[in-house]
């Protein structure tokens, strides 16, 4: 049997799936831009930010919204090696197997996609795209010239990456959504969603404002950072209600704890 | 683990920091607002008194004595005589002025400036120590270091992984051969997962690997046995193949113990 804390601690363990997925309104108003333009005639569209922003997330709901209506694939880790890219993009678009003792070819896999044209469209969602090679990023390219394959990418934002976006897709990303951290008002929602979701009311309505803004003030709005910092926060709540349970209140969200938190991961200097 | 008593010393410090060190500031900028003070009016004064007496008497006092002794002025005409008075009349004031005004503003100024100053940066410095928000290195998988795990993901399959010599109490060894030799008889595959889970705790991650595969491919629905295989994974320096598979088992089966995993991969903890 869990206790009450670590059951809280736990719904803020940084996984990236549906369960987890908070609705807020830059999150709602990026979806549905990300979920128009998959109707438009775009090759390419690009989702980036810097990391913990929600980018993977984004997709992953993407995903689950859309797999019964229309084709679609996800692939959640990046494959790095071309040979098993281009083996999952076949594979997934002829819905057969590929013996291993054989590969794609990839001259072959842009006539398949070509015979295609005009019967089928199939939306790839591509995270972590930074870590493809600049020539798998061209076949990426080369894939989606055909207008069978439309993918939507994932980029972490950096100056590199910047480059990577520029250089190979200037002329074929249509949509280029942007990811940015959280506000102070956007974490409140998102820390008191998360928690809700779970059951926990009483918890959740204990954080105050002045405890969102000095979060907010650590994490800069970042949910990767914002999952880690409560985590850590309700490790700490978990240990003391299972040793010293006379120290914590259930009414009032401990400052000191905060504190000891932000010490913990190195926010502060003690 | 998290060790919370020494979180709490660590925090005890810190707040101690945060009373003292305004105390501090606000002791040290009274003593300079103190000792300005004593200058610009104390000292400043006696200055202004020494310096003021002697040379009026010096200016006014002779043209007074000579005109007192003579009652003529034998070597004067009397446009010079006016021209003297007028000067007279104009140096006393100009002198006053710049006996009450030089030494307190370029010289008490300066310094006061200067005490000032090192009040405000050892307050700022103070400021910075206690309130600093540091950037924390994310314990996350940045772009950077997902490419760094596949390039030594890469080394060491070139490489084989060389695991260190450990010397083993003569207990474990039997405890492991008599399970060996139990599973020899009746491969079960709960006695692999206790090999697997023996050789983990040994260190013997290449071992444990290999006997949770065994006890996984025997029963996969043995939970404990994808537990040890990512652990040992982990081990390895293959956390991406970790999460991966854990990923996989999670979305099937939703284990709790599976995303309490993958958040202490992601975070460092294993």
């Amino acid at each position: 049997m869990m206790s009450k804390y670590e059951e809280v601690k736990n719904i803020f363990i940084d996984a990236v799936d549906k369960s987890s997925y908070v609705e807020l309104e830059t999150a709602a108003y990026n979806y549905s831009i990300l979920e128009t333009s998959l109707l438009k005639p775009l090759k390419m569209v690009l989702l980036y930010g810097k990391p913990g922003t929600g980018k993977s997330m984004l997709l992953n709901k993407l995903y689950h919204n859309l797999k019964e209506n229309r084709e679609i694939h996800y692939f959640n880790a990046p494959i790095l090696s071309e040979k098993e890219f281009l083996r999952s993009i076949y594979e997934a678009l002829s819905s057969r197997e590929i013996p291993n003792n054989m590969r794609v070819n990839f001259d072959g896999l842009l006539k398949y996609c070509q015979k295609l044209k005009d019967k089928r469209e199939a939306v790839f969602l591509l995270d972590e795209c930074q870590l493809y090679s600049e020539a798998l990023m061209e076949k990426i390219r080369l894939l989606s010239d055909t207008r069978v394959i439309k993918f939507v990418i994932t980029l972490h934002k950096t100056e590199d990456e910047d480059i990577i976006a520029k250089e190979h897709f200037k002329t074929r990303i249509w949509e280029v959504i942007e990811m940015q951290n959280a506000d102070e008002y956007d974490l409140e929602i998102y820390i008191q969603k998360k928690m809700i979701q779970q059951g926990f009311v009483e918890i959740s309505n204990t954080i105050k404002k002045k405890d969102i803004k000095y979060i907010h003030a650590h994490t800069k709005g970042n949910f990767r950072e914002t999952n880690k910092y409560l985590y850590t926060i309700f490790d700490i709540y978990e240990y003391y209600e299972k040793n010293e349970p006379k120290r914590i209140s259930e009414r009032k969200f401990s400052k000191k704890i905060l504190e000891m938190a932000a010490i913990r991961l190195g926010y502060i200097n003690a | 683990m998290l060790d919370v008593h020494k979180l709490e010393k660590r925090w005890f410090n810190y707040r101690l920091k945060r009373i003292f060190s305004p105390i501090l500031g606000f002791s040290a900028l009274t003593f300079v607002i103190g000792s300005s003070y004593y200058y610009t009016t104390i000292n400043g004064g006696e200055f202004s008194l020494f310096s003021k007496a002697p040379t009026l008497t010096r200016v006014l006092g002779v043209t007074k004595e000579a005109n007192l002794s003579d009652g003529t002025q034998p070597t004067m005409d009397v446009s010079s005589v006016q021209a003297i008075k007028k000067e007279e009349k104009k140096k006393p004031n100009l002198e006053v002025e710049e006996l009450s005004l030089e030494p307190i503003i370029p010289i008490i100024d300066m310094e006061k400036e200067e005490k000032i100053k090192a009040v405000h940066k050892t307050v700022k410095s103070t400021k910075r120590d206690t309130s600093l928000v540091r950037a924390k290195a994310n314990n996350y998988l940045t772009a950077k270091e997902l490419a760094v795990i596949t390039k030594v993901e890469r080394v060491q399959k070139v490489q084989p992984h060389v695991t260190k010599k450990m010397k083993f109490q003569s207990t474990t060894v039997n405890y492991i051969e008599t399970i060996k030799q139990k599973f020899s008889k009746s491969n079960k595959p709960r006695e692999a997962l206790l090999l697997a889970k023996a050789y983990y705790k040994d260190g013997k991650y290449k071992a444990s690997e290999k006997w949770a595969l065994t006890a996984n491919k025997l029963d996969n629905s043995l939970a404990e046995s994808w537990f040890i295989f990512a652990k040992s994974k982990v081990k390895l320096g293959k956390k991406r193949e970790a999460l991966k598979i854990l990923v996989s088992y999670y979305k099937k089966n939703h284990s709790s113990k599976a995303k309490e995993l993958i958040g202490q991969i992601k975070i460092g903890k294993i």
